[in-house]
């Protein structure tokens, strides 16, 4: 009976990595647990420590890798061919195709918005001849298996808010990222790992980088354990994670185990069940210690491997060594994988620093779906790539035969999804000859987001949380699930 | 048995606490909730939302007459439409419908029904009615209750059948409440003080010492920091730094000093608005600047005006009132009686404000208050008379006559730069050629070289990738003097290669100038470190050098290099702007030669990026120059070039820099002693006003700005305009009171007011018990808790009100209450019947919040820096974790620079708190980022945690300078050691086996350490304060790792 009230409690508080860590053994007194008791709030299923009766649905993918691409790549020089803009080069953007759409306080003094055109080749690749930049050639030999998105749409103009929205489905600070939904709603599949790893690279582009926020993958409202953890390059992989210099791990193992002791002493007596978790919460701590370097060393992989990612995934801290790592997530069950490229923000110098950027990222992204798919994991893990707005037809500052800016554009951008549910070969939605404007199959960011829950089997107007009141949700009072990119 | 008892379960489910089953059901606490939490979306106070014009949150709406039916029919629920529909079997006539996602329990059906039957009595929001003062409630235990406190507690617990707890032991209650009161751990004296203290007042006395210690509005003020959103940078985008340690450091004083609630609240709110408000009370009012501000490029300033003055609402509504007002933001509230209208109404009282939609791009956003000392105001003074009087001496002197003809004249009588040993001379004015007369062209390697605007007439441009080389001039060896001489205006905030002469990538013989990567310099600035090297074989064979100041990006700076020839870094003059400068030497070990064939150039990828910014009049000699030539160099040439310019077609900073030159070098004396004097006065100014500190303020435009409701709460859809006003659901404002933030605090303030009271008490509540008499502290609106006692919240709030509002008072009452005093224990009945603690039959047990975890450790180590307020400090923190993530330019908090001495042991509140990436020791305790207001914490249990206490640093230096008190105090005996340590970080005395535990891991380690006493050096070297030199080494770590394991122990963190 003891032992069933102290399960109960144990639930009631919160867990890094779910219950099952803890050496309760609970998963099978579950059942026993009134679904109310939580007070508003769902019920843990303790083999997870995500929500019990989710995933609400069979899902098609167990994983999510986000390939953010912070800054907002350009779709107009990446997958959104308009062969036509040649002709309209340097003429002004007409008002009818501008439409009243806000313009960012960058380019709202210029006196002219002169069309620039691409001054990239495109061709059809692929069995579905879907249309490709000459700067992803490696993604162009992946395109059948994925779909390429190119309406994206948004409301927010500038980067804190745009990348605060596709994250978190508010433009305003103060929500859970999509990542903490997914830990809270689903759990991990690994008790020595993170659900949800946010890694971060810098810019490729001789550009300054746009800044990021740990609210990006903090966890707002929910509780602060399903935060992304992140995974660096220099120093601890994760904060905190090595023992100091000194000690060694036989001297930490006899740390740990007196400090047990003592604690169960006092377990004894007060009667806290909180203190048999956090006895539990250091014996993970102590298996993280070697799980995170274990997957951090690329020691065994074989040659080549860090040939299809490219030279760069031996370099820690790059992304296609991220990618690489990445890989080595899913293969371990994490559940939620966050990368940031940073070094997209091409308001000036767009050749230039769109290339570079693109020979930095090019390769791992295609490489990561391809070595999913070798390994027969892309069934179960949905692959996404894009940023947080796309860029304006209309040239920032000076435009040249060689070279041209672009500002930020919200209305129509592209991504590419692979993997887990997706089907291959797609390419969505159309926009206007200026590529100003969706013309049809407009997809939301908050779209995105329910076709992300739906492909991991959450319906995302019940995977809700209870906070001042309100039933909050991740695509708030939007979202609808693009059943079109679904095989 | 069946239904009856699913409702029993289901009442204790949803509330554990609520009245016992069998009494009539609580309308306000058990059937609200469920209407309010599953039916309002579609039938509540959302006018526009509302489902055939059927609404449940008013009693007029719930009984009105539909035309032949009525949706509730008191006394019987089989009759009510209502319950016909909640429990219909057929589930597309069930409500809920399936698209609200909301389902009703069997229980809770069967809880409403019943409610129907006992004749459906209505009840208003508990909330939105005044407090009344209940009469104290007769209890059995007459001996038991200490306070009024009591009586209520105690009641309940003989309602549901069970007994307070013991009273805790003295040690552990003194702990309890020296955490409450004061965040800080009591010290062992005081421990050994209140065992002695034989008097009945022994634990009174102990509050009120901890009462009127300046600790104690510390620890208050770290609440009411999350409540205010305190941070010391912006928030958004480039996240740069603020300065609002002031109104900090106003709170910790409005506590300490007990300032009464209402004034309190009112100086916060609106002190800029009292008659005669001192600089205290504006300060106060920083409490709704602490909000996030935006200065992102491109944004549209009135998006940010309209989010600051939202983040206004909802701090002041959650902090103050307790309602979650930010949901009428874009229609009516959903839940509470709060229309869209009335939303900007409120809004109305606080979008007067003299600010800007993008601001704060260099520290504080208007409007600031200056904060100067006494003595800075006197000197600022003097400066600005100082300024005036040399500005006055410099308008008669008729600079502008005496300037023309110098200028007519001045270019005969300039020499010309030195010729002697001149081997190349590159203009760089469109070309790469060499005018010295030696034409040694240059040429382009890679890229295309562009032009720009140069220090000396124009300068070549270089884009990052562009390479040029200049054919063999310059090729010295080890044993020649010689000069290299260029303007350099770098741009790549990055490692770069400028200039070099290098035979190949292995030995890299030759010369070469470098630039390291970029960082932050005061105010606004980035810069890089100027390396030279001459090398025979890297590393071994070379001499490295570099400056010890940094080349400001986006700046031109002349460099010359003079070498004698020497072999010897000693040997080297290096001068940046015609001045000799200091630098640093790193390698001084050159032997062979350094001369080789390749060409000179600039520079390639060997080291960090190609050169990306402009260069300028490259010179080569073949001897060093001395220092008037290369001052001479520095000054004249960029003289010469301008005074070559015909008058009309100079250029501002050309125009600039003849006047400087002139004021500076060749105008009469005395003038150029006042010029020199203004120059200095006005550097002197300019740092004087950087050291006076400033706060952001509150201060209202001259002329109002309009308030409109903004369809959606989008800025751009204006809809009806409206003017300041409170909620209908709250008492209106009294005539009189002014309709701006001066009477809304009135209003707020007023003793009738429902919220004020009970919304403060219960937050004090929540800060000893862990949850609030509401739980929900955030929100009193229809979807928050209902009260566990209401009757108790409201003799609290009345009695707060009673006492002037005294906030200590208060905390006295509460924490000389004997439920406060209850020991923590868990018995097995009470963790059955409540095992969140609400009935209070035990004493809260609760890890400690995030800063005082820290606090502990730095206090029963010793090393805790007692020092209040000021700027906040940067404590110890992992390499990277800001750089990673910060727009990496000129803004300010975009790289940590960490504190060093004391600052490293300031109280945790005192840490510099960036919002985009706040400091992750605390963050992982559960810490908020402060992006917004937060009135409840939530509590974790998690490896990460684990991982901070037993690696970051900050707790294995504590561990160390706690194991060199417990070997003072406990001299060679172990067991006295450990009862040392042991009972500091506890405030309790080891058991035995404790004891043991202890004495063989420290023996174990010993044994360890002394085998190994390199690990251990390197473990008791742990942060920036010596260790006791005095002692053994592996005694010394043997012990650091007791100590980190006591310091690690569940009991340490825990308030028990």
């Amino acid at each position: 009976m003891a032992c069933e009230d102290e399960l109960r409690l144990a639930l009631t508080r919160r867990h890094f990595f779910g219950g099952a860590g803890t050496g309760l053994g609970a998963a099978a007194l579950a059942s026993l647990l009134n679904p109310s008791l939580f007070a508003g709030q769902a019920p843990v299923d303790p083999k997870t420590g995500g929500l019990a009766g989710l995933p609400h649905f069979p899902p098609k993918a167990r994983h999510v890798i986000f390939l953010h691409q912070s800054g907002g790549p350009s779709q107009l020089d990446l997958f959104d061919y308009k062969p036509q803009l040649k002709k309209y080069n340097g003429t002004e953007l007409p008002a009818s195709v501008r439409n009243g759409q806000r313009i960012t306080g960058m380019t709202s003094g210029q006196s002219t918005l002169p069309v620039a055109a691409s001054i990239f080749g495109f061709s059809r690749a692929g069995k579905s001849g879907a249309w490709v930049s000459e700067l992803l050639p490696h993604t162009a030999k992946i395109v059948d298996d994925i779909a390429i998105v190119k309406t994206l749409n948004t409301e927010a103009i500038n980067h804190d808010p745009a990348i605060t929205y596709l994250q978190s489905g508010s433009q305003q600070p103060g929500r859970p990222s999509m990542g903490a939904w997914v830990s809270y709603g689903l759990g991990s599949e690994n008790h020595n790992l993170p659900a949800f790893v946010v890694m971060i690279s810098q810019s490729s582009g001789l550009n300054v980088d746009q800044p990021l926020f740990s609210r990006l993958w903090g966890s707002g409202f929910l509780p602060s354990n399903h935060q992304g953890v992140k995974f660096r390059s220099g120093g601890d992989p994760v904060l905190y994670l090595s023992d100091p210099p000194g000690i060694d791990r036989p001297t930490r193992r006899g740390m740990l185990d007196a400090l047990g002791k003592l604690n169960r002493i006092n377990a004894a007596v007060c009667r806290d069940p909180e203190i048999e978790t956090r006895i539990a919460q250091y014996e993970m701590a102590f298996r993280m210690q070697t799980s995170v370097p274990d997957l951090a060393d690329l020691s065994k992989e074989p040659e080549e491997v860090f040939e299809l990612y490219g030279p760069d995934s031996r370099k820690p801290g790059t992304y296609a060594y991220q990618c690489l790592l990445a890989r080595r997530l899913v293969e371990r069950g994490v559940r939620f994988i966050q990368l940031y490229k940073r070094g997209w923000d091409q308001h000036n110098d767009l050749p230039r620093d769109l290339r570079l950027q693109c020979q930095s990222v090019d390769q791992p992204s295609a490489a990561l779906v391809t070595d999913l798919k070798r390994r027969g994991l892309l069934g179960q893990t949905l692959v996404i790539w894009g940023g947080e707005f796309g860029r304006t037809v209309y040239c920032q500052g000076k435009l040249s035969d060689t070279n041209y800016g672009r500002d930020h554009h919200p209305r129509n951008f592209a991504m590419w999804m692979a993997g887990g549910g997706i089907q291959g070969g797609v390419t969505l939605g159309e926009t206007d000859d200026y590529g100003y404007n969706v013309v049809e199959n407009g997809v939301h960011v908050t779209d995105l987001q329910a076709t992300m829950l739906y492909a991991l089997g959450v319906d995302h107007t019940r995977l809700t949380y209870q906070f001042q009141g309100r039933h909050f949700r991740l695509t708030d009072v939007r979202g609808n699930v693009v059943k079109s990119l679904l095989g | 048995m069946g239904a009856r008892h699913t409702v029993v379960l289901a009442l204790a489910a949803w509330a554990p606490f609520a009245g016992a089953a069998s009494g009539p059901v609580d309308f306000d606490r058990e059937i609200r909730p469920i209407l309010s939490d599953n039916c309002f979306t579609c039938h509540g106070p959302d006018e526009k939302q509302r489902m055939v014009k059927l609404r449940f949150d008013t009693k007029e709406g719930a009984f009105a007459d539909r035309g032949g039916y009525r949706v509730i029919v008191p006394g019987n629920a089989a009759a009510s439409r209502m319950y016909q529909r909640i429990s219909a079997p057929d589930k597309t006539k069930r409500m809920p419908p399936p698209f609200a996602n909301r389902t009703l329990t069997p229980a809770q059906i069967e809880l409403i029904g019943r409610w129907i039957n006992e004749g459906a009595k209505w009840e208003p929001h508990w909330a939105f009615l005044p407090p009344r003062r209940p009469p104290l409630p007769r209890v059995k235990n007459r001996s038991w209750p200490r306070n009024a406190i009591d009586a209520f507690i105690l009641e309940r617990l003989e309602k549901e059948g069970l007994a307070p707890s013991p009273q805790a032991d003295r040690e552990t209650l003194l702990r309890r409440v020296s955490f409450d009161l004061t965040g800080l751990p009591p010290t062992a004296e005081e421990l050994d003080a209140i065992l002695r203290d034989r008097s009945l007042r022994a634990y009174e006395n102990a509050v009120d010492r901890l009462l009127a210690s300046p600790r104690y509005g510390e620890r208050m003020a770290m609440e009411w920091l999350d409540l205010a959103r305190y941070a010391d940078t912006h928030g958004y985008h480039i996240d740069s730094h603020r300065d609002m340690w002031p109104w900090r450091d106003w709170v910790i004083a409005a506590f300490n000093r007990n300032l009464p609630y209402d004034s309190f609240a009112l100086e916060q709110l609106a002190g800029d608005l009292l008659p005669d408000a001192t600089p205290e009370q504006r300060i106060a009012t920083g409490f709704n600047r602490n909000h996030m501000i935006n200065f992102e490029g491109g944004a549209i300033p009135e998006e940010y005006l309209n989010e600051y003055v939202v983040d206004r609402v909802e701090t002041t509504s959650g902090a103050f009132l307790g309602l979650t007002m930010g949901c009428a933001r874009c229609h009516d509230h959903k839940y509470d009686p709060i229309s869209q209208k009335e939303f900007y109404r409120f809004y109305a009282f606080f979008k007067n404000v003299d600010e800007k939609g993008l601001d704060g791009r260099r520290g504080n956003a208007e409007p600031i208050l200056a904060l100067p000392s006494p003595a800075q105001q006197a000197e600022l003074a003097s400066l600005k008379q100082g300024i005036e009087s040399r500005e006055k001496e410099m308008h008669d002197a008729g600079i502008p006559a005496l300037e023309e003809r110098w200028e007519k004249t001045r270019l005969d009588t300039l020499l010309p730069a030195p010729q002697d040993g001149l081997l190349a001379h590159y203009e760089l004015d469109g070309s790469l050629s060499d005018i010295s007369g030696h034409y040694r062209h240059g040429r382009t390697l890679t890229g295309s070289v562009g032009t720009a605007a140069g220090a000396v007439g124009k300068a070549a441009d270089f884009d990052g990738e562009t390479r040029v080389e200049f054919g063999d001039a310059g090729s010295f060896d080890r044993g020649d003097a010689f000069t290299l001489a260029v303007w350099l205006r770098p741009t790549g905030h990055t490692e770069m290669a400028v200039l070099q002469k290098v035979e190949d990538a292995a030995t890299r013989r030759g010369y070469e100038l470098l630039l390291d990567q970029s960082e932050a310099v005061p105010v606004l600035k980035r810069g890089s470190h100027l390396t030279l090297r001459l090398t025979s074989r890297w590393p071994a064979d070379a001499i490295e050098v570099r400056t010890r100041e940094r080349l400001i990006d986006g700046t031109w700076t002349h460099i010359a290099i003079a070498y004698d020839g020497s072999g010897k870094a000693a040997g080297l003059r290096l001068y940046l702007d015609g001045q000799p400068r200091p630098f640093e030497v790193l390698r001084d070990r050159l032997a062979g030669s350094i001369r080789t064939a390749r060409p000179l150039e600039t520079g390639n990828k060997t080291l960090g990026k190609t050169y990306r910014g402009q260069i300028d009049d490259l010179r080569l000699y073949s001897a060093a120059l001395a220092a008037a030539e290369v001052a001479r160099l520095a000054a004249e040439e960029p003289l010469r070039a301008a005074l070559r310019v015909p008058p009309d077609k100079r250029s501002k900073e050309q125009k600039k820099q003849l006047h400087e030159y002139f004021l500076t070098y060749d105008a009469p004396e005395p003038l150029r002693k006042v010029h020199a004097e203004l120059a200095d006065l006005l550097a002197r100014k300019e740092r004087l006003e950087r050291e006076i500190p400033t706060s952001m303020v509150m201060k209202e435009l001259e002329k109002p700005r309009a308030s409109y409701v903004l369809g959606r709460g989008d800025y751009r859809n204006r809809g009806e305009q409206v003017v300041p006003g409170v909620p209908s659901c709250l008492p209106p404002m009294a005539k009189g009171l002014p309709d701006n933030r001066l009477g809304l605090a009135r209003w707020l303030l007023d003793p009738a007011h429902p919220l004020t009271a009970r919304v403060a008490v219960n937050r004090y509540w929540q800060m000893y018990f862990g949850t609030g008499i509401v739980k929900t502290s955030e929100n009193f609106g229809s979807q928050g808790e209902p009260p566990s006692h209401p009757e108790l919240l409201d003799w609290l709030a009345t009695e707060f009100i009673r006492t002037g509002w005294d906030i200590k008072a208060m905390q006295r009452l509460i924490v000389t209450s004997a439920t406060y005093r209850q020991s923590s224990r868990v018995t097995p009945q009470l963790a059955e019947k409540d095992p969140e603690n609400r009935l209070l039959a035990r004493g809260p047990r609760l890890r400690l919040p995030a800063e005082m975890i820290r606090d502990n450790a730095l206090a029963v180590s010793g090393l805790l820096n007692g020092q209040m307020g000021g700027p906040s400090v940067f404590p110890y923190q992992p390499a990277g974790i800001w750089e990673d993530i910060a727009y990496g330019d000129v803004y300010s908090a975009q790289t940590y620079y960490q504190s060093h001495g004391q600052d490293l042991y300031r109280r945790s509140m005192y840490s510099f708190w960036k919002r985009t990436m706040p400091p992750p020791a605390l963050i992982t305790f559960d810490a908020p980022d402060r992006e917004k207001c937060t009135a409840r914490r939530t509590l974790t249990n998690t490896p990460l945690q684990a991982l901070v206490l037993m690696n970051d640093p900050t707790y294995i230096e504590a561990a160390r300078a706690l194991a060199e008190r417990m070997i003072a105090a406990g001299g060679s005996d172990p067991a006295r050691r450990i009862a040392c340590g042991f009972r500091l970080a506890t405030a309790r005395k080891p058991k035995p086996a404790e004891v043991r535990i202890l004495r063989d891991l420290a023996r174990h380690e010993a044994l360890h350490f002394s085998e190994d006493r390199k690990a251990a050096l390197a473990l008791i070297r742990a942060g920036e304060s010596p260790f006791d030199k005095k002692l053994d080494v592996a005694e010394l770590a043997a012990w650091t790792t007791v100590a980190s394991t006591i310091l690690n122990l569940d009991e340490t963190i825990t308030k028990e």
